[in-house]
């Protein structure tokens, strides 16, 4: 991460100096180092991760989304906020891991922050990759750059890099900006623990949102539409987020066994089901973050009545909260890699100079 | 006061062998008088007596002369030990005037001293020149003692209990003793006494009279079962008085289970054993014997103890067993309770101990081990289509 930031840091400079000068390069993606006059000339590669980077960062698209997500943010925090005040003065009321119910909190008229992250976050990477391949391809733009000693793979591997980085950097601010605000409204400090999980819940976040954008640079690949593409993303992530857990739900009632009779029945049903909501994504998602920011989640599956006897109702330690969701950030990382891998060899097998 | 009497008496003597102008006579010498006109008269010669009683004659003093006769009484004891008092008319006398023909009365108070053989005391009474000889009687031996009793020196109880012995001081002294009471009990015994409801350390008696005092005895904490004597003392600086009382501590059963390390806490990873070193401690006082170990856990968990059976635990000593604890495969990870109890006949305790499950980092391995693959696969494209 902080080399990543320090790479940003040396990118922004370079922008300005960019900036400074009177620039020749118009809409596409143009190789400029044989313009830079600096004693070491950069990685193609780069040149085309800062030129991306800064293509989204001053893109309409990207400044609408970011806005409505940062809103939302503010208004779940500021929801988070309330509920913990209110419920501040009650005995009952657990202080322990208090900081991390500002992320799991909520006051009732808002979502909490992680469901909008697990809602907003595909949206910014579908926003961010819909178009990577198939606007230059229409463009025209893809043959010249490529007609310049660029690798094809530095090209594909830069549009994702970028993306990846602007979206690094948009959750981690917004992770931060939770943790400074809850800092100044409650006046708690995070033990180091609680840090680490929101981290930890920052980067399995990027990891999700990583998924859609690869989702949606392979749907570029594949559609030469640019609209075809970001219409079939949104549907995917439409379908996820919000009918898929219906149409289990519908399963789950037309299959539950009509005599609950034994207690395998019931269990071999119920890990049925899990098993189907665990295909998607945001459910995998879900069960990461909830895991990762309630450290009382001791289990995500089916309890039998044998497993609770004798059980105190404890936190985790984080180690063993990450083990638990272990499966899940495989599952979300392996899916990730591989869509990226998809779209790797898809996008080198492919006739580029065609433009459609 | 005796050495009062005495002086009289030499006095008197003295008295005597002045008026009979130098006769060499002692009182033995006058025990018959050749010409007196005075008689002494009491009804009973010869009296029975306990030791420590007093006796009280009545002694008529007649005049058979034809004159006014003066009289000195005279007393002659055989031991100096014993006591008398000559009174007229609630005064001690000495000297007697009778008229002629007529008779006075003089009371002789005789106190029979407590420390006295049995058997006949003689006594004379002189009364210028005309004796009465008088005889008491001792009927038994007499005392000049402290008696300490107790009526049941003997309690039976456990450790955490108190003893209390009733005993009875009895002066049998002539005069009101002071005692101090104490007991000669080891250290960490605690030993007080009471009487008539306020701990004392000190009791006075009035003579021949008895007092009743309680003695509590507190055994210490630690005392093992057994008897234990304890002697008590009343003293005073001329006479003492000694007793023991008994206390019979039948054991008390105590046990306690507790780790090596007093932590309560262990972890185990689902599936597999932790073992935990446990001391099963026997506070109480007597032995124990066949101490089962058990434990209460989660279902589907097993534990096993390397010694199920601790034969004999003595008091004080702790017996050393280890307990495997091994978690269901379902365990959760997080926080279990497994209760383990040790249990003899007599008494039982548990400790619970809180055993903190951990998942496998099996899978943890084979999900690395996808990732690899998955960025193997990403290499190989980057091998194969790469550079292009």
């Amino acid at each position: 991460m902080k080399e990543a930031i320090a790479k940003l840091g040396g990118w922004l400079k370079k922008l300005k100096i960019r900036a400074e000068r009177p620039s020749s390069d118009g809409n596409g993606i143009r190789k400029a180092n044989a313009e830079q006059s600096g004693a070491r000339t950069p990685s193609p590669f780069w040149v085309i991760v800062q030129k991306e980077f800064g293509d989204h960062l001053r893109s309409w698209r990207f400044g609408i989304l970011i806005g409505i997500t940062v809103l939302a943010c503010i208004g779940s925090i500021y929801g988070a906020v309330t509920s913990l005040k209110e419920s501040a003065g009650n005995e009952q009321s657990d202080t322990a891991f208090l900081f991390l119910k500002m992320f799991t909190a909520s006051d009732g008229t808002l979502p909490t922050f992680a469901t909008f992250v697990s809602f907003l976050g595909p949206l910014i990477g579908i926003a961010l990759g819909f178009d990577a391949v198939n606007s230059e391809r229409s463009k025209g733009t893809l043959g010249r750059l490529l007609s310049h000693p660029v690798y094809r793979d530095d090209f594909i591997l830069a549009k994702f890099t970028a993306s990846l980085l602007l979206i690094t950097v948009v959750l981690f601010s917004l992770g931060f900006l939770v943790m400074g605000l809850g800092l100044m409204t409650i006046g708690y400090p995070p033990t180091p623990e609680e840090f680490i999980r929101v981290v930890l819940f920052t980067l399995v976040a990027i990891v999700y949102v990583g998924f859609w954008l690869n989702l949606s640079i392979l749907f570029s690949i594949r559609f030469r539409q640019a609209a075809t593409s970001a219409l079939s993303g949104i549907a995917l992530w439409l379908f996820f987020s919000v009918f898929y857990s219906m149409i289990v739900g519908l399963i789950e009632r037309a299959t539950a066994p009509a005599n609950a009779t034994s207690v395998d029945q019931l269990l071999s049903h119920a890990n049925g089901i899990l098993l189907l909501n665990r295909l998607s994504p945001a459910y995998l998602f879900s069960e990461a973050t909830t895991t990762l920011l309630t450290p009382g989640v001791r289990s995500l599956g089916p309890l039998t009545a044998e497993q609770v006897v004798g059980a105190i109702a404890s936190p985790l330690p984080l180690g063993q909260s990450v083990l638990l969701v272990w499966p899940q950030l495989i599952g979300l990382l392996a899916a990730t890699m591989a869509c990226f891998g998809i779209s790797y060899a898809m996008f080198m097998r492919q006739e580029i100079r065609s433009r459609s | 006061m005796r050495a009062a009497c005495r002086r009289t008496i030499v006095s008197l003597v003295l008295a005597i062998i002045l008026g009979l102008g130098g006769t060499a006579a002692g009182f033995t010498g006058s025990v018959v008088s050749a010409a007196s006109a005075v008689e002494l008269y009491t009804p009973y010669l010869r009296l029975s007596a306990p030791p420590g009683e007093s006796i009280t004659y009545s002694i008529d003093v007649i005049n058979h002369g034809s004159s006014t006769a003066t009289v000195d009484l005279g007393f002659k004891a055989q031991s100096a030990d014993w006591e008398y008092e000559m009174t007229a008319g609630g005064r001690n006398v000495s000297r007697l005037a009778v008229k002629a023909g007529e008779s006075q009365s003089v009371s002789l108070t005789l106190h029979v001293p407590l420390e006295v053989e049995k058997g006949v005391y003689q006594f004379e009474v002189s009364a210028s020149g005309s004796v009465l000889p008088l005889a008491v009687e001792v009927s038994e031996k007499g005392t000049f003692r402290t008696e300490l009793e107790t009526d049941q020196p003997n309690i039976q109880g456990h450790a955490d209990s108190t003893f209390s012995f009733t005993a009875t001081l009895r002066n049998r002294t002539a005069e009101s003793q002071t005692y101090a009471l104490s007991a000669a009990a080891d250290p960490g015994w605690n030993v007080t006494f009471s009487s008539g409801g306020n701990n004392v350390s000190s009791l006075e008696v009035e003579p021949n009279a008895e007092k009743s005092v309680t003695i509590n005895v507190e055994p210490p904490d630690t005392v093992k079962a057994g008897t234990y004597e304890i002697p008590i003392k009343a003293t005073t600086n001329s006479t003492s008085a000694e007793t023991k009382v008994e206390v019979d501590i039948t054991g008390t059963y105590g046990i306690s289970v507790s780790t090596a390390d007093e932590r309560l806490n262990a972890n185990v990873t689902s599936g597999s054993s932790s073992k935990v070193d446990l001391v099963v401690t026997n506070s109480g006082s007597a032995e124990l014997k066949n101490v089962n170990m058990s434990a209460s856990s989660p279902t589907g968990w097993e534990v096993s103890f390397d010694k199920p059976t601790v034969e004999s635990i003595k008091p004080g000593e702790s017996a050393r067993v280890q307990a495997t604890i091994k978690a269901s495969k379902e365990a959760l990870p997080g926080d279990y309770v497994v209760s383990i109890t040790a249990s003899s006949a007599e008494k039982s305790a548990d400790a619970q101990i809180r055993v903190a499950v951990k998942s496998s980092v099996l899978w943890g391995w084979i999900g690395i081990l996808i990732i690899l693959a998955v960025a193997g696969g990403i290499y190989y494209l980057f091998r194969k289509y790469g550079r292009r």
